[in-house]
């Protein structure tokens, strides 16, 4: 390429382009960087409150918590400002008129929730839990307003320059409430619990967490899914939380920009009025927590942008969790647990009689939605244990990969002939190896979302793409090229196995493996593209709509021996113990009687094939949490089952016998008697025989109108439908490499 | 050509079941996360845990991936040893060999853990012990075939000596084995000299065995397998034949057709199979 000045300008165009995207803290504008800096400044100064405040202190001017749930109670028209008057800022009790909360709810967890007495509570619990969650009381509660901040806001315009500082007293709630209004009464949650002793985000430097209190509390992360069991309606909440070792509570505050609940953390950790000490500890806590983040100067665009958006979209809430003690274990017991389930070696720890993290009582309410949400049955293994049992599963994926593998081959030995090769259903190898591949895709893309199971993954990866687009591929490409020459036939021609001559051109040139076989890696390569895209979406349907594709999905793709079934009746198998008559009286078995898959094969495959759908569909704590349907797999087995048998009847019944004879017409003879008139056009000889352009050696045949040829056996030459004449052991040993006319390369109907 | 070593594995059942072993369990080992299972420490796992099954298992699998691709290689050119000593042989080697040095070094740490100041806590890992043993029997029998120098002509400035280095034909694995033996530290000496002693050992028969021992359950078909020779009168013995200890073992039994009628097509291994697929 010749450069010039205009090549050089493109150049210095990209480069701009290139380097000239936002800074670190993604600041685009005069706008934005005031913004940032307004936020940075709140931040500062709320954190400034903060630290002067004490457990017996109210907050003040703090965003989302300027009212409480008895100010709104007095005056419902209230503003969320600071100062307000007559508000009791020298005193903090935990009841409603200095809480969020109201009273029932407090009471609720005071007493039914939150336990105390110590007990012995693991004091790391990442995991993730599931249950149910159920929807009480909604109308009872007035809504305490929380309104965003109108720094948060975008600009306007272009012009603007500095964010609006008025204070929105006139918070209109309606525009996040009705979009994402819980409207259920019962449905699902997901609790993810993440320990925060690392901290690293997107922006955000990493840095390491010192709790200097790690004995007794902790920092975590909790983010809380829940949708209603038509997965309908979905919610999410990211939240930090305070858990507290020694009586298992774990305190959970949302935050975005209309409620820095950070601050909020400590007072309502001393719900119960315990101490001055649990005030302090908690403060400490979230204080090292501030400083290892350097929360202040880590904050960037996008955090202010997400919290906005997550503010204007979603309601505020505050989880209340008490744990199941771990009461058979000893202090000393655990944390050995907790080493070996960090770094295995092998130590003496029952890791299998581990029991799950269990979430006894739950309760989240929402003050600006006015919502209270109980928990039920929310339990699971702990991150480790998860990771192991996915591992081992995926382990017996990869055995059952190898055994396919391993059965494929075995098949491929077994069809070593062409018109073995013949015989099989094209697409009977094409569903299995459209599952194949679309598996090998799936397994590769969740190596990127479990770092944890890696080397699992790639594996099973590797060992579905040789599967698919090595070994059953291979395959495809060899039966591709055994049947091209039926291509252009219509299905009932090839029922007759007779090639009319007039009835279509005969391909006198068959395409080559090499093409057919780019051919078919191009259509697999857009196989693969078209499905993929397609499993993605259904991914995100709601349950109701994607269960019955998911069930119709999986039934078309364990119908795979349908194609196979249609493929014998339309080739016309022999039943396998057939025995012809030859007129010498003695039986010879059939030589093309050998039913073109090997049982080992079918059974085999049919089995690893069913495995997985009955582990997803019917072991209730299945690593995918798919929902159980015991029925839908009770008719996947059947349907295999009837499959086989169909098979197998046809193995012994010979593959039309479902066929009502009628509809079976004649199929071609190669063994008959021809006419002089055509023993003239092979220029015969004195003795009536023809060469054998095989062995070039004299046939004999029998022709109708010559009395002395009478003699000869008609089995032991045979008439291609294109007219040449060859021995029957020269023909069908040549057979078994091509269907083809070793003369004219014409298609020959296979035996 | 008598000197000429076999192509390929198959004609060496054993050294294909120790390379494909020593390669296979560390990869199994890493994906299914127990490599742990392998590692051998006198202070928690023995003292405390009681875990003596870890006695039995230290030599069995790497878990340092240099030392597995080391001793896969140190494997594949020990294979002169099982063509001179036959396959039953060799392997009833490996396994008395394994059985001695495991005592030897075991004992050693034991004795050496009696004095009060240091302590010999970790092992090595791997088949180290096994290959060093065997070394001396390769050293021992193994012919050098040709040597060579290298002269560098001052190396160090003008002032310094000309330098010469001699080999000889063995000097790839000589390096591999030195690096395979410095690669564990201190302990990974120390254990490979004890073993080579054992080796020498055994070979001298001091320690007892070498001559009597053999693994029971051993096909006798594959007793005429990589010495040909005097069987190659007899009807040949088919690779196939030859490879049934490794085919028994499971690694794939794809290459073996029994039954087949001879067919005018040749027989198309596994391999070409393969690779038959990518040729266009």
């Amino acid at each position: 390429m010749e450069i010039d000045g205009n090549t050089l300008l493109l150049v210095f165009v990209f480069l701009f382009i290139l380097y000239s995207n936002p800074s670190g803290d993604g600041v685009t504008s005069q706008y934005e960087y005031n913004q940032l800096q307004t936020l940075k400044a709140q931040y500062e100064q709320e954190h400034m409150q903060f630290s002067n405040l004490s457990s017996n202190h109210n907050f003040r001017n703090i965003t989302g918590l300027k009212l409480s749930y008895g100010d709104v109670l007095q005056e419902p028209k209230i503003n969320a400002t600071y100062p307000i008057e007559g508000k009791d800022y020298d005193h903090w009790f935990a009841n409603q008129n200095y809480t969020l909360l109201p009273e029932s709810v407090e009471y609720e967890i005071k007493h039914s929730v939150w336990k105390t007495g110590h007990n012995v509570y693991p004091p790391n619990v990442t995991s993730t839990l599931r249950g149910q969650v159920k929807r009480s009381h909604d109308e009872e509660f007035v809504v305490v307003p929380m309104p965003i901040p109108e720094y948060y806001k975008p600009a306007q315009d272009l012009l603007q320059n500095r964010p609006s500082f008025a204070e929105p007293y006139d918070s209109e709630l309606g525009d996040y409430q009705g979009s994402r209004n819980i409207t259920f009464l019962e449905g699902e949650i997901v609790v993810e619990i993440l320990s925060a002793d690392t901290i690293s985000g997107l922006y955000e430097r990493e840095t390491r967490f010192q709790n200097t209190q790690s004995d007794r509390w902790r920092f975590l992360h909790l983010n809380i899914h829940f949708s209603d069991y038509s997965e309908n309606e979905k919610h999410a909440i990211r939240s930090k939380a305070i858990y507290d070792i020694q009586n298992g509570r774990i305190l959970a505050f949302s935050e975005s920009a209309k409620f820095h609940s950070l601050f909020a953390l400590p007072h309502y950790m001393n719900l119960k009025n315990e101490d001055e000490a649990t005030y302090n500890q908690v403060k400490t806590l979230v204080e090292e927590y501030w400083n290892a983040t350097d929360f202040i100067n880590t904050r960037s665009m996008a955090y202010l942008q997400n919290s906005y958006a997550v503010a204007s979209t979603s309601c505020e809430f505050l989880a209340f969790l008490q744990l199941d003690p771990w009461s058979d274990f000893s202090q000393e017991q655990i944390r050995t647990i907790d080493k070996e389930l960090t770094w295995p070696l092998g130590r003496s720890a029952n890791l299998s009689s581990l029991p799950p993290v269990n979430i006894s009582s739950g309760l989240i309410y929402s003050p600006d939605c006015g919502v209270r949400l109980q928990m039920k049955n929310v339990t699971g293994l702990r991150y480790e244990l998860q990771v192991r049992k996915m591992r081992n599963l995926l382990l017996l994926g990869a055995v059952l990969l190898a055994s396919q593998i391993y059965l494929l081959l075995r098949q491929m030995q077994h069809t070593n002939t062409p018109s073995l090769v013949n015989k099989i259903s094209y697409w009977s190898f094409s569903l299995m190896n459209l599952v194949d591949g679309v598996l090998a895709i799936i397994f590769f893309v969740m190596t990127n979302s479990f770092a944890a199971l890696y080397q699992p993954l790639i594996v099973c990866s590797f060992a579905c793409l040789i599967l698919a687009s090595v070994f059953e591929m291979r395959y495809m490409i060899s039966v591709y090229a055994s049947q091209v020459n039926e291509r252009n036939v219509s299905i009932f021609t090839l029922l007759r196995r007779n090639t009319d001559g007039d009835e279509r051109p005969t391909p006198t040139v068959i395409p080559d493996e090499a093409s057919i076989s780019s051919s078919l890696y191009r259509s697999y390569v857009f196989k693969m593209l078209f499905s993929m895209i397609a499993i993605l979406s259904v991914a995100t349907w709601p349950r109701d709509l994607r269960a019955p594709v998911e069930c119709l999905g999986i039934f078309v793709l364990s119908s795979y021996w349908v194609p196979q079934i249609v493929r014998n009746a339309v080739k016309g198998n022999m039943p396998r113990r057939t025995e012809t008559e030859s007129p010498t009286g003695t039986s010879l078995p059939q030589r093309q009687s050998k039913p073109p898959l090997l049982w080992t094969f079918v059974i085999g495959t049919s089995i690893i094939r069913f495995l997985p759908v009955a582990y997803v569909y019917s072991v209730p704590p299945n690593i995918f949490y798919h929902h159980q349907d015991r029925r839908f797999v009770a008719v996947v087995a059947a349907w295999l089952f009837i499959q086989i048998a169909l098979l197998y009847s046809q193995d012994v019944f010979g593959g039309r016998w479902f066929l009502p004879n009628y509809t079976i017409p004649d199929g071609y003879k190669y063994h008959k008697a021809i006419s002089s008139g055509e023993l003239l056009e092979h220029g015969s000889s004195e003795n009536h025989t023809i060469d054998c352009a095989i062995c070039m050696n004299d046939v004999a045949v029998y022709v109708e109108d010559i009395a002395e040829t009478h003699k000869v056996d008609q089995q032991s030459y045979m008439v291609t439908p294109c007219g040449h004449i060859f021995h029957t052991n020269c023909l069908e040993n040549w057979m078994s490499y091509k269907l083809q006319c070793p003369v004219c390369r014409a298609p020959l109907p296979p035996l | 050509m008598a000197t000429e070593t076999p192509q390929g594995l198959s004609s060496f059942p054993v050294t294909k079941l120790c390379t494909l072993l020593s390669l296979g369990i560390p990869v199994f080992a890493s994906v299914a996360g127990v490599k742990y299972w392998f590692l051998l420490y006198t202070d928690p796992f023995i003292s405390t845990y009681k875990q003596y099954y870890r006695l039995m298992t230290f030599q069995i699998s790497a878990v340092n991936e240099t030392d597995v691709i080391l001793i896969t290689l140190i494997w594949y050119y020990y294979r002169h040893l099982e063509r001179l000593l036959g396959s039953r042989k060799y392997l009833s080697l490996i396994a008395l060999t394994w059985m001695y040095t495991s005592v030897v070094v075991l004992v050693t740490a034991w004795i050496f853990n009696l004095n009060p100041f240091l302590k010999w806590n970790r092992f090595t890992t791997g088949a180290l012990p096994i290959v060093m043993s065997l070394f001396h029997f390769y050293k021992e029998h193994t012919p050098r075939m040709y040597r060579f120098d290298v002269k560098i002509i001052k190396p160090l400035g003008s002032r310094s000596k000309q330098i010469k280095w001699s080999f000889n034909d063995q000097f790839v694995i000589n390096a591999l084995v030195a690096i395979l033996m410095l690669n564990q530290g201190l302990v990974g000496v120390v254990t490979a000299f004890l073993s080579w002693m054992c080796g020498v050992f055994i070979e001298r028969g001091l320690f007892p065995g070498s001559e009597v021992f053999r693994l029971p359950l051993f096909k006798k078909s594959a007793q005429p397998g990589p010495s040909r020779g005097v069987v190659a009168a007899g009807p040949e013995p088919s690779p196939s034949e030859s490879g049934s200890l490794h085919a028994a073992q499971g690694e794939n039994g794809q290459e073996v057709e029994p039954g087949d009628e001879p067919s005018d097509e040749p027989a198309r291994p596994l391999g070409v199979q393969f690779l038959n697929t990518f040729r266009m």
